[in-house]
């Protein structure tokens, strides 16, 4: 473990070695000794504690010591009430504290008992003499993290302002730009002392700015230093972060005019699931959306029977997406009326950031309309038809498409609202790294590429495409670098771009109508589904920026890189996805389509399910991970009435019972062989196309 | 992150990119701006780098002699260290179930057998180690110690016998972690000793090897690790403290031994730790320090321990609360769960060792050997190149980086780093490793370890049979 082996820095001659050793060893009996005395027969004497104390000196990791010292001490202060005797006592062991400390200056042993000593609250301390100790020890090693957890505690201790330790944190990295340590520190003050808005810390513009200028100095003085980038990133999160909760997105959106069906039509809402979804999207992660924080009317449905869900559900039950469930069992009894549906977000403060645990919110109310056609109220079942991939195209935009892409976006001045002092500090910032920007330097390129993504995050949408479309090539290629610079991590920077690339084709009307395809084709004239989204071979790894996209029913991702497709839980009205010719390496991946029930057609075909160890790069994991999945006892004996091989299909089964999916494509996996069919016929009792082949 | 198997060719390509090669031009220009750690991180990139231009200058047959790794003067300098130790080693006095530990388990990664006077003796030596009341001190008399009593135990299950396993009195090791354990849900190293991470660690591993982990050990745990746990992404020793290497995979295998990994934010914990690889390609253990040797256990065991963690999500779904038991349909079927602890004995009851709740909890273990790998999240053959070049000493041995001295601590956790490198791709735990994800030659091949307690895998297997 930590208690690694010192390495012998002094020339020691043999034969004083072997003195020593004896010596050492001669202590170490005695302190067997007392320590058995002690434990017999509660015996402490002068002569021991100093056995002690010689012994400690030599070797500081003897924790046998070092609570014989302990228990003495107690035993001693029973003794007395001389304030003078109790204060010698403790000087005592704070001598014996920094002999030790000075022969190994990581000695957990050494640090603990100190504050132990102080923790008594004995006598006053001396705060001059513990802050001495503190230089003297982190001027020799800077990065000894036992030192900077003793100023943590002697600061507590003296409670001293953390504005009086920023700056002593100051001076410190003035003297090293690159103690990682002294920058750890800072930002950890800095965060808590902007967060709990302590005094002289209200104004956090200013306050960044100066943090701001003060990181440039350390920069400048190398990049190739991790430290100042580290504090760097710290800042900027500090500036981007939305001090405000505000709903960004929602489906259905502001003043929309749904017409259900019972039947497939042009222009209704096809629902036979009975039930329509509403997805609030917020501008970060939140906890503590319900009924009593968003409040739902209408003459349809009690608010307090609706229950909020995070996407994707997790046992820590925060997430940016949340979803409801309006549920219609008897659509019969409606009249033939319009019934508005309102939606209202107030400032309650029941809604918490779970980043910063702001609970100031920008209040909001929405509001839709829900009507029924009447044409037929019996629930028909869905087409059976095969949908072809190939025959969506990108033939032009339904306005009905672009009129939801606007819609959907709930409060675009607010998206927009960053203050000028953001603006100008990611510019500033911009110019500076460009500047200061050395060839090749990982640090520059990646802390670049933040920055203009941040920036392009704030343009409002009066900026000029152009404009826009420059700053999106700049970030692209930045990646693109960072790639072939260190190529150690390039999967995270594959990740980053693709984020960026999602960005950019849906960041306004005109590069977005490129990727809706046309819903007057042939595969919607079948379905009438609205939203129909293209986004083939664009090198995606994942998808990002699904707040945009919440009204896609159909979803053409093939032709990408897809290792995970976290965040499509937020597509909640999805209905067909395509997602051949990815690489999408085991059904754990796909788990996120669990949580879309109108899910019908599904294309994984062209994929490496199965084929080699999955890639567990980072976004892949984590949501599954958090969830269980309960099994009833029928559906289990079911399964193994059927002789399928249950053990090694489990991902499959527990994905694939959960979908109603009408039509599925798994060729070309190496997963997907015959025995394997047998077992998808049998997990999708709905499934009528399976690689193009009619089953039912 | 690459997992594609790289051929050390690509490797040392990587290495000649513009990035990684020394820049003693701009260092002589910089000089006078640099701190001293940057002086010092220029140091050791040179020195590094000389090291690697030499290698990717050499024949084919030179550079395989190169990262040759010398059994034959590892196990001597292994066996020289359990008889006869230098004066300087006066340090380690209040350590020496950790002096067993780290020669034994080299030894045993070496396939290196033990015997029987050598074994006779560690046994002895342990045993007059321990506490009357349980735990195990830092030698014979001393007051008992978490971290020795890890050590201890762990030397007891290398060595393997019935004789090493049944010398641990499990009832009383019991007691002592539980007299270790505080209120605020963590433990304490020793008696009035510190609390931290690493004490947390060590408790859970020693009770999961050993079958003894209840409800009470674990209780509050999983939220005191969780407040270690920094916006950097990496664990710290106690709360408020910064991001480390040793505490980030304690924190982890903790939370994992205690299945409460789902706690921890993982994306950016694989994060903090994938970017400590270095251009030197081995991990330094925080952020802006020098590489060291050692760390490619700590923090490459990390990363290969969160390799299996996407298996568990699959795992928790096949264990679900039906018990396949019952149905008849998996032979693994009666091994525990993940999701299946259910405290529903109570706490008074834990002196009952062979009960199923213990044994549940502690079969963690042993189910996440069986998960699937999924390939590593590092450069595992980079990571090789550093331990067999850089850390290796060719009198046997390993160290820190070049300059500096060998030692027994760096000697154990270089070669189970080097183990994690080398099985890092493979599907299984102890199924052979394909020879491109070894570096060199197939010889170079070490015993895989359960990278959960960082003792040899049939070693592993061996104390739960007879447990």
């Amino acid at each position: 473990m930590h208690g690694r082996p010192r390495k012998p820095q002094r020339a020691v001659d043999a034969a004083a070695a072997t003195a020593n050793a004896s010596k050492l060893q001669d202590l170490q009996s005695q302190l067997i000794h007392n320590h058995h005395l002690r434990l017999d027969f509660d015996r402490y004497t002068n002569e021991a504690i100093s056995v002690c104390s010689k012994l400690l000196e030599i070797n500081p990791e003897i924790n046998t010591a070092w609570n014989y010292r302990k228990f003495a001490f107690q035993h001693n202060l029973h003794e007395t009430t001389n304030s003078e005797h109790i204060k010698s006592l403790v000087d005592d062991e704070l001598r014996v504290v920094e002999m030790a400390l000075r022969e190994n200056p990581k000695s957990y042993g050494a640090w603990y008992h100190r504050k132990w000593i102080f923790s008594q609250g004995l006598a006053d301390v001396d705060f001059d003499r513990e802050f001495l100790l503190l230089d003297q020890l982190l001027q020799a090693d800077s990065r000894n993290f036992h030192g900077w957890n003793y100023r943590w505690f002697v600061s507590k201790l003296k409670d001293v302002p953390d504005p009086e330790e920023l700056e002593v944190s100051k001076e410190m990295v003035m003297t090293n730009f690159s103690n990682y340590s002294v920058w750890h520190n800072r930002s950890v003050l800095l965060s808590r002392l902007l967060n709990n808005k302590a005094e002289g810390f209200f104004e956090r513009e200013g306050i960044l700015t100066k943090e701001y200028g003060f990181v440039h100095d350390a920069l400048a003085a190398g990049s190739k230093v991790q430290s100042g980038w580290f504090y760097h990133l710290c800042l900027l999160h500090q500036t981007i972060t939305p001090n405000e909760i505000s709903l960004i997105s929602s489906w259905p959106p502001h003043e929309s005019a749904l017409v259900l069906s019972a039947i497939r039509d042009t222009g209704y809402y096809f629902t036979n699931t009975r039930k329509l979804p509403i997805v609030l999207y917020f501008n970060q992660t939140v906890k503590g959306v319900n009924s009593s924080s968003v409040i739902v009317n209408s003459m349809l449905f009690k608010n307090e029977e609706l229950v909020w869900k995070p996407l994707p559900p997790t046992k820590s039950e925060k997430a940016a997406c949340w979803v409801t469930y309006l549920q219609f069992p008897d659509m019969k009894s409606w009249e033939a009326k319009v019934y508005v549906i309102e939606v209202k977000i107030d400032h309650s403060e029941a809604i918490i950031s779970s980043c910063s645990g702001s609970r100031s919110i920008h209040p909001l109310n929405f509001r839709f309309t829900l009507s029924l056609n009447y044409d037929n109220l019996e629930f028909a079942e869905s087409v059976d038809e095969l949908l072809d991939w190939t025959d969506v195209e990108s033939l032009g935009v339904e306005s009905n498409d672009l009129v939801s892409f606007d819609q959907s976006k709930l409060s675009e001045d607010l998206v927009s609202g960053f203050s000028k002092w953001q603006m100008q500090t990611i510019s500033g910032e911009i110019n500076l790294i460009e500047t200061l920007s050395k060839e090749n330097c990982k640090f520059d390129k990646l802390t670049l590429a933040r920055l203009l993504i941040a920036h392009n995050a704030m343009l409002s949408h009066k900026t000029p495409v152009t404009e826009r479309q420059i700053h999106f090539r700049e970030v692209l290629e930045l990646f693109d670098d960072l790639v072939k610079l260190d190529p150690k991590h390039s999967k995270y920077y594959e990740d980053e771009k693709s984020l960026v690339l999602m960005n950019q084709v849906t960041f306004d009307k005109k590069s977005f109508s490129n990727h809706c395809s046309s819903s007057r084709n042939y595969i919607s004239s079948k379905l009438h589904l609205h939203g129909c989204m293209q986004l083939r071979n664009l090198s995606l790894t994942r998808i990002g920026y699904v707040e945009r996209l919440l009204w896609v029913q159909v979803l053409d991702l093939s032709y990408n890189k897809l290792r995970s497709i976290e965040g499509i839980e937020a597509l909640q009205l999805l209905t067909c996805l395509n997602l051949r010719n990815n690489q999408i390496c085991s059904f754990t991946a796909l788990q996120p389509l669990k949580l879309l029930s109108y899910l019908k057609v599904l294309d994984i075909s062209f994929n490496d399910i199965g084929a080699h160890p999955v890639d567990t790069a980072r976004y892949l994991f984590s949501s599954p991970s958090t969830r269980s999945v309960e099994l009833d006892k029928e559906f289990l004996e079911d399964y193994c009435r059927s002789k399928v091989d249950i053990t090694n299909n489990w991902e499959a089964i527990c994905l694939f019972r959960d979908l109603q999916l009408h039509q599925l494509d798994v060729k070309n996996n190496a997963v997907a062989d015959k025995n394997f069919r047998d077992l998808l016929t049998k997990a999708l009792p709905t499934l009528m196309w399976l690689d193009g082949e009619r089953l039912r | 992150m690459d997992s594609s198997p790289i051929d050390s060719s690509s490797s040392s390509s990587t290495l000649s990119s513009p990035t990684s090669s020394p820049h003693s031009a701009a260092h002589d220009n910089q000089s006078r701006t640099l701190t001293l750690s940057q002086l010092e991180q220029c140091k050791v990139e040179e020195r590094v780098f000389e090291i690697y231009r030499i290698f990717s200058d050499a024949p084919a047959h030179t550079q395989t002699l190169m990262v040759e790794l010398w059994r034959d003067k590892h196990i001597e300098f292994l066996t020289r260290g359990f008889n006869q130790l230098g004066p300087s080693y006066h340090v380690l006095d209040a350590n020496r179930p950790w002096l067993c530990y780290w020669i034994l388990h080299s030894r045993a990664l070496l396939s290196e057998s033990i015997d029987t006077e050598l074994e006779n003796n560690t046994i002895d030596f342990l045993s007059r180690c321990k506490d009357k009341n349980g735990g195990y001190g830092g030698g014979p008399g001393q007051l008992p110690h978490l971290a020795t009593t890890y050590a201890a135990v762990n030397t007891l299950v290398t060595l393997g016998s019935d004789a090493a396993l049944l010398s641990i009195n499990r009832e009383e090791l019991h007691s002592f972690l539980l007299r270790m354990k505080d209120s605020c849900g963590a433990f304490r190293m020793h008696t009035a000793g510190e609390i931290d991470v690493r004490a947390c660690y060590t408790a859970i591993s020693v009770a999961s090897i050993l079958n003894i982990l209840d409800l009470e050990l674990v209780t509050g745990l999983g939220d005191y690790i969780l407040r270690c746990q920094t916006y950097e992404g990496g664990i710290a020793g106690e709360p408020g403290s910064e991001a480390h290497g040793g505490y980030t995979f304690c924190g982890l295998a903790t939370m994992i031994l205690i299945n409460e990994v789902d706690k921890l934010d993982l994306s950016s914990l694989i994060d903090w730790v994938a970017f400590r690889q270095g251009v030197e390609c081995g991990f330094q253990g925080r952020t802006n320090k020098l590489v060291d040797g050692c760390y490619s256990f700590w923090q490459g065991g990390s990363l290969c321990i969160i390799q299996r963690l996407l298996s568990i999500a699959h795992h928790q779904i096949k264990s679900s609360p039906i018990s396949l038991k019952h149905l008849s349909v998996d032979g693994n079927a009666d091994s525990a769960s993940f999701t299946g602890c259910k405290p529903d004995r109570s706490p008074y009851q834990i002196h009952d060792f062979d009960g199923e709740e213990a044994g549940k909890r502690s079969a963690i273990g042993l189910e996440f050997i069986k998960i699937t790998n999924e390939g590593p999240l590092f450069h595992s053959i980079a990571l090789q190149q550093y331990i067999l070049l850089c850390s290796q000493v060719l009198e046997g041995g390993f160290r820190d980086k070049p300059g500096k001295q060998r030692d027994h601590y760096h000697s154990c956790y270089c070669l189970s780093g080097l183990s994690v490198c080398q099985y890092s791709f493979s599907k299984t735990a102890d199924s052979p490793p394909l020879p491109n994800a070894v570096l060199g030659l197939y010889s170079n091949l070490l015993e895989p370890i359960h990278p959960l307690y960082n003792v040899v895998l049939e070693k592993y297997y061996k104390v739960q049979a007879l447990l």
